[in-house]
């Protein structure tokens, strides 16, 4: 149990805004070192393996290089994205509400590895304690000493600014938020070009999720090794899972990458509610597939996941026991995905709302064989066919569901 | 019946070539007789069962009002009944005309369409409605050239409530939110047609059928006292102990095949024509639910019926490519001044005859050698839009909108080139004996629109079917929402469907084919 | 076996059943040459019922349109989608006043018609090309007539409704658009003189002698 909430959520760390405790606490450390050496602290990511934790996995130090390598256009940004918004995942609010200044050192930290000037904390408006923290905390930082030695550093004036999203949650995507923080709606664009390159108000641009930047700073205090001795096998550091679903603790749990989903559900989570017997796991927000009692075994870190067919995502998992049943808790997350759609793509839109209709029928009795054969021609159909990938993780989740429940739709029928 | 393929005339043809006088015309009836398909030898037989025993009538519609019901009692078992006032069978112009009226006079009204509401003949139709609204012309002219153009055999009572509502109904229309093409002084725009003797046709471009029908389905949609069920064919009427009302109807799901009752006080039948059942062999305007239903529903009940030998055959319908095939092309733009011409690039006969005039000549004209031959099959004659367009430019553009969206997905641009037309079946000028309530011989039973009969005779012209949908529609509405006294049907039987089985099997007739067919064969293949 | 060349067969999907089609047909003519049912879902076969909504793949393309206006390609893959459920936004025309509230009724009918967020969703889905965004913005200034104008084409295939993610249903507005002109604006003198002759005047019937 001593791995529980080692690092990000250690109690020294839950200062909220109070930036006296958090400089008590560590806080500052590694934004002198970085000061000293600078490019220390992209060496450190990369050695770290640190993954982006907002769902894609991706390393992060790749990410730092693309936009390392870009001249400012005439600025360089750094977005930290703090718009969750899934159902199932709810670790960034906390970061923002009780370490707000971990976040935001981490995010200076980053804005030197790779020489952004513009800061844009860019969090949703609908996490109301988050928003106020975030505030507070950013408000002891405006003309302090290290943001003007980070502007000394970096050759030109650093600023940040908390832009407060749409609330849609398609304003999580990348490319939208960057819309949003330009001034229009959160409208995912086209990729490439890719914010690296062409960001907010065309410089280059940096976006990381808020556990990504949260992990900086501890990463540059304590070195690479010690981040990679926290992970379980080949994967580093910890990851906060956002347990929820039919368990006896619901909750945030930070724990080494990797840990197995048998130990987050049963050692960790307090095991079933009424002892049921599991059925399921949605995982990574219900964008993904799903993890059954099969893969009770299975580490849950990116690599683990992909090699079993899934994806870790933000690390949500929302469990579910036998006495859920699948069809309707797919139609809640289909309805989601159809409601979240933003509308440029019909394909996307349309397509995402008669899968909402047509599941809703078969959920509510109405539903014929024709349904559930157009059902799964849409699930043909509409992968890749917008430009964001919210209909390719409603197809993903209906695919899934479909493979190891297709007995639960088939009973709904009407005969 | 040799003319030259479809390249080698367009090939040969110039819009601007002089054009030779028109022949003498020829006697009338005797194109009608050697040409028109009414007057195939062999078409035409007698009917042996029913109210019309004894009448003629074309050879598969014949075929068609002597059947078999397609249910039977025991079918009705555990089926649920539903209870309303009026039930309006039809969800075209003249059901949603109907359902409107009775819903406007406090009655519950019920409005099954077996397809989606609006799909229809009234959403196609495109030349416009007549009504008798111009300085010189009156409601009298209109009468008298509807008589004359159906060949007298029209009921004057009936043809004297058409025209008197005229004026009426393109108020109503108004009122519902139907827009009309206006002259620079504000004026409804009218244009003459094919057997009126003044210009009394109203039109939306040449998108008059979209236009009412999209404006009465949303209203029909939106009335707190219309319930409409899509998808819901009627398979079969109900009738009292006796069997000789109407008291209800069976409604057989199109999406899962399930049947429901519905007991009311009057049925309102607006099943529209039977076009797709290609009488004769020939392409048909009318688009897929146009297959008899409610006239085979009527007949079995006991309904007289008019008229079953004569069918219009509208002059202009697209011969190619195949996928246009019967589609039809405006009397409008002969109304504005198209031109027809044959393989040899000459008139041949006055446009704006009646249309049964009009289709007799082509057939003639084809059948003669002087047809043109496209590739996919069929023979046609020019109807000579690019002359029009060099005449007057822009004109197909302004007016004919929806000609120009139609053909270009084939690749054709009637603005280039002539179009090439073929007679088409277009309308059922016959239909249920009915008064000028729109009620049937039957009691309980009303008959609206293309399904009903007496009102145009032998030939209907052009703008009188949207002007009967909606006249005729909302008389039978009101009549049918004032039967206040009548506290409903006791009983639902399938009598009638026994007095049939009974008249046929004793008249020696096969009780194997079944009716209604509710959709053409080709649309359910395998099946 | 599967060129578009004269004579040649093209193979598509349809509702999951693999079709082999002529390459002038239409997609609902496949559909029925291919031995898949379509008894709901088509009607007028040249695209003014709207009624034949598909969605349709070409390749990484996928979009939606009308069946009896596609013409088949190879190796295309065409789902039949279920009909609109209409989103009810209720208005009698009968209980407006006088025309000079009609655009306070229409923001208390369509409220959604302000929240539109320009996503073009509708104008990518209309099969006639309507500038379908375009008309509701005209309609939420109360410029009903333009708007009205700007939706003539429309066959109500509802296709925009499903694509609007705020839920305007813009073919409705852009119906209501039309129906609000007529009713407070067309006044034709030709046809209110010929009612007010009618109304001094009514037509007798059968039995009148001609006038003049």
């Amino acid at each position: 149990m001593e791995s529980l909430n080692a690092n990000l959520l250690h109690a020294s760390q839950r200062t909220g805004s109070d930036k006296q405790a958090w400089l008590n606490a560590g806080g500052g450390t590694a934004l002198r070192q970085a000061f000293a050496d600078p490019a220390a602290v992209f060496s450190a990511i990369k050695e770290a393996n640190l993954r982006g934790l907002g769902g894609s996995g991706y390393p992060v130090w790749r990410k730092w290089e693309a936009v390392a390598k870009e001249a400012p256009r005439p600025d360089k940004y750094l977005v930290c994205n703090g718009n969750e918004d899934e159902p199932g995942t709810f670790k960034d609010r906390l970061l923002l509400e009780n370490t707000p200044h971990q976040i935001i050192e981490g995010a200076l930290l980053a804005a030197l590895a790779v020489g952004a000037n513009r800061i844009v904390f860019y969090v949703n408006p609908d996490l109301s304690r988050s928003l106020t923290a975030m505030q507070a905390a950013l408000d002891q930082w405006q003309f302090g000493p290290f943001l003007q030695e980070a502007s000394k550093v970096l050759g030109h004036a650093v600023d940040m600014e908390l832009v407060p999203s749409s609330g849609h949650y398609i304003g999580g995507e990348e490319t939208a938020a960057l819309e949003w923080i330009e001034g229009k709606f959160p409208f995912p664009r086209g990729k490439p070009p890719y914010p690296a390159q062409f960001g907010v108000h065309g410089c280059p641009t940096l976006i990381n999720n808020v556990e990504t930047l949260a992990h900086v700073p501890a990463i540059v205090r304590n070195g690479a090794e010690w981040f990679r001795n926290q992970g379980i096998g080949q994967a580093t550091g910890t990851k906060l899972y956002s347990l929820s679903g039919d368990v006896l603790h619901p909750g945030v749990y930070e724990l080494p990458m990797g840990t197995t989903l048998n130990d987050l559900i049963f050692v960790h989570g307090g095991g079933l509610l009424s002892g049921k017997p599991l059925k399921a796991v949605f995982t990574g927000g219900p964008s993904n597939t799903l993890l059954t009692p099969a893969d009770l075994d299975v580490h849950l870190d990116f690599d683990s996941l992909r090699e079993r067919g899934g994806a870790l995502g933000t690390g949500a998992m929302i469990v579910v026991s036998e006495g859920t049943g699948i069809v309707k808790r797919v139609a809640e997350y289909i309805r989601f995905f159809a409601h979240s759609s933003c509308g440029q793509c019909p394909p996307c839109k349309t397509g995402t709302a008669n899968l909402s209709r047509l599941i809703d029928r078969i959920d509510t009795g109405r539903g014929t064989a024709d349904d559930l054969a157009t059902l799964e021609s849409l699930c043909r159909m509409l992968p890749g066919s917008g430009r964001c990938h919210l209909v390719n993780g409603a197809v993903q989740l209906l695919d899934s569901s479909f493979r190891h429940f297709r007995h639960e739709y088939r009973a709904a029928l009407r005969s | 019946m040799n003319g030259p393929t479809l390249q080698a005339a367009l090939a040969a043809y110039r819009s601007d070539s002089e054009l030779p006088p028109l022949p003498d015309p020829i006697d009338p009836d005797r194109l009608l007789s050697a040409f028109h398909p009414d007057h195939l030898r062999g078409s035409i037989t007698t009917l042996k069962v029913g109210p019309n025993t004894g009448t003629q009538c074309q050879r598969e519609l014949a075929d068609l009002l002597q059947t078999e019901a397609i249910i039977d009692e025991v079918d009705l078992a555990g089926v649920p009944v539903t209870d309303t006032d009026v039930l309006v069978i039809g969800g075209g112009g003249a059901g949603c005309a109907a359902a409107l009226a009775a819903a406007e006079r406090g009655a519950r009204v019920l409005l099954a369409s077996k397809l989606r509401l609006g799909n229809s003949n009234t959403v196609m139709a495109e030349g416009g409605i007549q009504a008798a609204i111009e300085p010189g012309d009156s409601a009298q002219k209109h009468m008298q050239d509807t008589l004359r153009a159906g060949h007298h055999a029209g009921d004057p009572a009936l043809v004297a409530a058409l025209v008197g509502d005229g004026p009426d109904v393109i108020r109503w229309l108004i009122r519902q939110g139907m827009q009309f093409d206006q002259t620079p002084s504000g004026d409804l725009h009218t244009r003459r047609a094919g057997g009126t003797s003044a210009p009394r046709i109203m039109h939306c471009r040449d998108y008059t059928g979209l236009e009412m029908m999209r404006v009465l389905r949303e209203a029909v949609i939106q009335h707190r006292s219309i319930e409409v069920w899509e998808q819901s064919a009627a398979v079969e009427l109900l009738s009292n102990e006796s069997g000789q009302k109407c008291v209800g109807a069976v409604l057989k799901s199109q999406t899962d095949g399930s049947l429901r009752i519905v007991r009311t006080r009057s049925v309102i039948l607006a099943t529209g024509g039977l076009g797709r059942l290609h009488l004769n062999g020939f392409p048909t305007s009318n688009h897929l639910g146009s297959t008899g239903d409610g006239l085979v529903l009527a007949y079995r009940i006991g309904a007289r019926l008019c008229e079953l030998d004569s069918f219009q055959y509208h002059p202009t319908g697209l011969v190619n490519p195949p996928l246009l095939s019967g589609k039809l092309v405006t009397e409008g733009l002969r109304g504005a001044g198209a031109v027809l011409l044959n393989a040899k690039g000459e008139r041949f006969i006055d446009e704006l005859q009646p249309r049964d005039i009009v289709s007799a000549a082509i057939i003639r004209e084809c059948q003669e050698g002087r047809g043109i031959h496209p590739e996919s099959g069929g023979v046609g004659v020019w109807l000579d839009t690019a002359r029009l367009e060099r005449s007057q430019p822009g004109l197909l553009e302004q007016q004919f909108p929806k000609l120009l969206a139609r053909t270009r997905i084939a690749g054709i641009d009637p603005r280039q080139q002539p179009i090439l037309v073929y007679p088409t079946l277009h309308y059922q000028n016959g239909g249920v004996v009915i008064d000028v309530n729109g009620a049937s011989s039957v009691p309980g039973l009303y008959a609206v629109g293309e399904v009903a009969g007496g009102i145009h005779g032998r030939n209907r012209i052009m703008g009188n079917a949207l002007l009967e949908i909606i006249g005729f529609g909302r008389r039978a509405g009101a009549s049918a929402a004032h039967s206040s006294h009548d506290r409903g049907p006791k009983k639902i039987t399938l009598e009638h469907v026994n007095r049939a089985r009974r008249a046929l099997t004793l008249a020696g007739m096969s009780l194997e084919k079944r009716a209604p067919q509710i959709m053409p064969a080709y649309t359910a293949p395998g099946k | 076996m599967s060129e578009t060349s004269d004579g040649a067969t093209v193979e598509l999907t349809i509702n999951g059943t693999a079709v082999c089609a002529e390459p002038h047909m239409t997609v609902v003519e496949a559909a029925w040459a291919g031995g898949v049912p379509r008894v709901t879902g088509v009607g007028c076969l040249e695209g003014v019922c709207g009624s034949c909504r598909i969605l349709i793949k070409r390749g990484s393309d996928v979009g939606v349109a009308l069946a009896c206006e596609t013409i088949v390609d190879q190796g295309i893959e065409v789902l039949f989608l279920p009909p609109p459920s209409t989103a009810l936004h209720q208005y009698e025309l009968a209980e407006f006043d006088d025309g000079w509230d009609s655009q306070a009724r229409f923001h208390e009918i369509f409220p959604e018609a302000s929240r539109c967020r320009h996503c073009h969703g509708c104008v990518r889905s209309c099969p006639r090309g309507i500038a379908v965004e375009e008309g509701v913005a005209l309609a939420t200034a109360g410029r009903f007539r333009e708007a009205g104008e700007a939706f003539f084409e429309c066959v109500m295939c509802e296709l925009c409704d499903s694509a609007c993610p705020e839920q305007i249903a813009p073919a409705h507005v852009g119906l209501f658009s039309r129906r609000i002109t007529a009713h407070f604006h067309l006044r034709p003198p030709n046809l209110i003189h010929r009612l007010e002759e009618l109304r001094q005047h009514p037509f007798s019937g059968p039995g009148e002698k001609e006038s003049s």
